[in-house]
């Protein structure tokens, strides 16, 4: 008995020993000629899969090509999900993360973040009418994603409120118009998105509640400061030639499907 | 050999620990009330599927088929959000209140395990000889009576074995519920791993209580099997 949970603990470790993640992807990406960026395959606008194309496009997706062209490397995408994309950057399955993902303190300790690209804050997707007030959503079901940064938001700002974390946003929302949830909550960017693909649209909205603040950044494994380096380099030139505005426009502009403000600017923080 | 800096504490004291035994909790009651149902629905469903009343057969049968086929966790969805297409709105919000979530988890688990629970007591059923069913009817058993006084009792002994193993499996399935928000054993690792990130601690207490409770439901049901039913020496 004792002996075959050491097994079973040994055989757990194996993956971590066998394949040691790269220390140097810079190096190695382009030795390999291949950079792996993990993003979201199920968040529209900003990465999602073309119903046309069949291919994973969107914001996040937009950077991850540009990033990689001037690395002159091809780019392969793997779908991650808000739970599964740092253990996948640790373990080397991937080599950065753009996945709507929020830089904290806790995250940085982990991994490492480049300058902020994307700016946005975490509100509620309420059917029309039901709230004026955060106070109105305490006690009641708010739908989530596990693993972000808005179920961990949403249970600081409403203690009371049964917090619903599904596996990824689609689930949240479907609970929301079943009337499982009362409210969903996440960064509004992704809010607006689920809520311009719905059909009916009409009976939902985006009260004026704001619970955070939600810089993403572009994560890579901690101690590769060459590879954070020239993720921010490249960051920083694709604001300044107007890449990066151009990018926000064709995803969030004020003909797409998901109008939003840019707010911000690329900048070194 | 590992450049890993294991962090034993921060599962075993505090909040994250509190996280944990409210999973196991949760695990625990999730599995039990869904064993004794899906036990009782499967000797139900065996019992109908060997019924001489051919529409009662057909039903069984297609409903075996039906849910043996079909992934645990397509079944798990389709309990939880399909209901929503199928049941009246009063139904829904009714269900709503209830924690839904965790009696859609226990309907689905129940289902699935009933299936192949009646198959196996099915097979225990046909290793009785079938003498055994003419000599109590014509003692005067009814088809029910004989069932439940002479051949079941011989049957569930001789299940034993294969159903342990189907309890074993819906203990494991039950980490599945946490896709529909459940807040289970596997569904807290998760939560205390994205939240210290310290994920192996956390899957790794996991697996051992996993393997708890499958050690104690294979010896508990061995025990019963041994000192209650007094079983037919099969080995």
């Amino acid at each position: 008995m004792k002996r075959s949970v050491v097994i079973v603990v040994l055989l757990l470790l194996c993956p971590m020993v066998a394949y040691p993640a790269p220390a140097d992807t810079l190096a190695d990406a382009k030795k390999k000629g291949v950079l792996v960026a993990g993003v979201k395959d199920s968040t529209p606008g900003f990465g999602f899969i073309d119903e046309k194309t069949r291919e994973i496009v969107g914001y996040d997706v937009d950077f991850c090509k540009a990033i990689a062209k001037k690395l002159g490397v091809k780019l392969e995408l793997k779908p991650v999900t808000s739970a599964s994309r740092m253990p996948q950057l640790v373990a080397g399955n991937i080599d950065m993360i753009a996945a709507t993902m929020t830089k904290t303190p806790e995250r940085a300790q982990q991994i490492d973040f480049s300058y902020t690209y994307f700016f946005t804050g975490q509100k509620f997707l309420v059917k029309k009418g039901t709230v004026k007030r955060l106070a109105e959503l305490d006690g009641k079901r708010i739908g989530t994603a596990k693993g972000s940064t808005s179920e961990q938001n949403a249970k600081k700002a409403l203690p009371k409120a049964t917090i619903l974390s599904f596996d990824d946003y689609p689930q949240a929302f479907l609970a929301l118009q079943q009337g499982k949830a009362f409210a969903m909550t996440t960064d509004e960017s992704i809010l607006a998105a689920i809520m311009g693909k719905a059909p009916d649209k009409a009976k939902y909205e985006i009260p004026d509640i704001r619970i955070s603040d939600e810089p993403y950044g572009i994560g890579m494994r901690k101690g590769e400061k060459d590879f954070v380096d020239f993720v921010n380099k490249t960051l920083l030139e694709m604001e300044k030639s107007g890449e990066a505005k151009q990018i926000f426009e064709k995803w969030f502009g004020p003909k797409s499907d998901i109008p939003l403000q840019r707010t911000f600017v690329i900048k070194s923080d | 050999m590992f450049n890993y800096a294991f962090d034993w504490g921060v599962i075993t004291t505090g909040k994250y620990a509190e996280w944990l035994l409210e999973g196991i909790k949760v695990t625990i009651q999730l599995s039990l009330v869904s064993i004794v149902l899906a036990f009782l629905l499967g000797l139900l469903v065996a019992v109908m599927r060997m019924s001489t009343v051919k529409p009662v057969r057909w039903f069984a049968h297609a409903y075996l088929e039906f849910f043996r086929n079909t992934p645990l966790l397509v079944q798990i969805f389709f309990w939880y959000f399909g209901s929503y297409q199928v049941l009246p709105r009063a139904v829904n919000d009714w269900l709503t209140g209830m924690n839904f979530e965790f009696a859609a988890a226990v309907i689905s688990l129940t289902i699935y395990t009933s299936a192949f629970i009646a198959e196996d007591i099915r097979s225990g059923v046909r290793s009785i000889p079938k003498e055994q069913m003419e000599a109590a009817r014509s003692s005067g058993f009814s088809y029910i009576g004989s069932m439940r006084h002479i051949i079941l009792p011989q049957a569930v002994r001789i299940t034993i074995p294969p159903l342990i193993s189907q309890f074993l499996n819906l203990v494991k399935n039950s980490s599945l519920a946490m896709t529909i928000g459940v807040a289970e054993l596997t569904y807290q690792a998760r939560q205390v791993e994205s939240y210290t990130f310290k994920g192996f601690e956390a899957f790794t207490a996991a697996t051992l209580v996993y393997l708890v409770m499958s050690v104690a439901i294979t010896g508990l049901v061995t025990l019963y099997s041994m000192k209650v039913l007094n079983p037919i020496r099969t080995h």
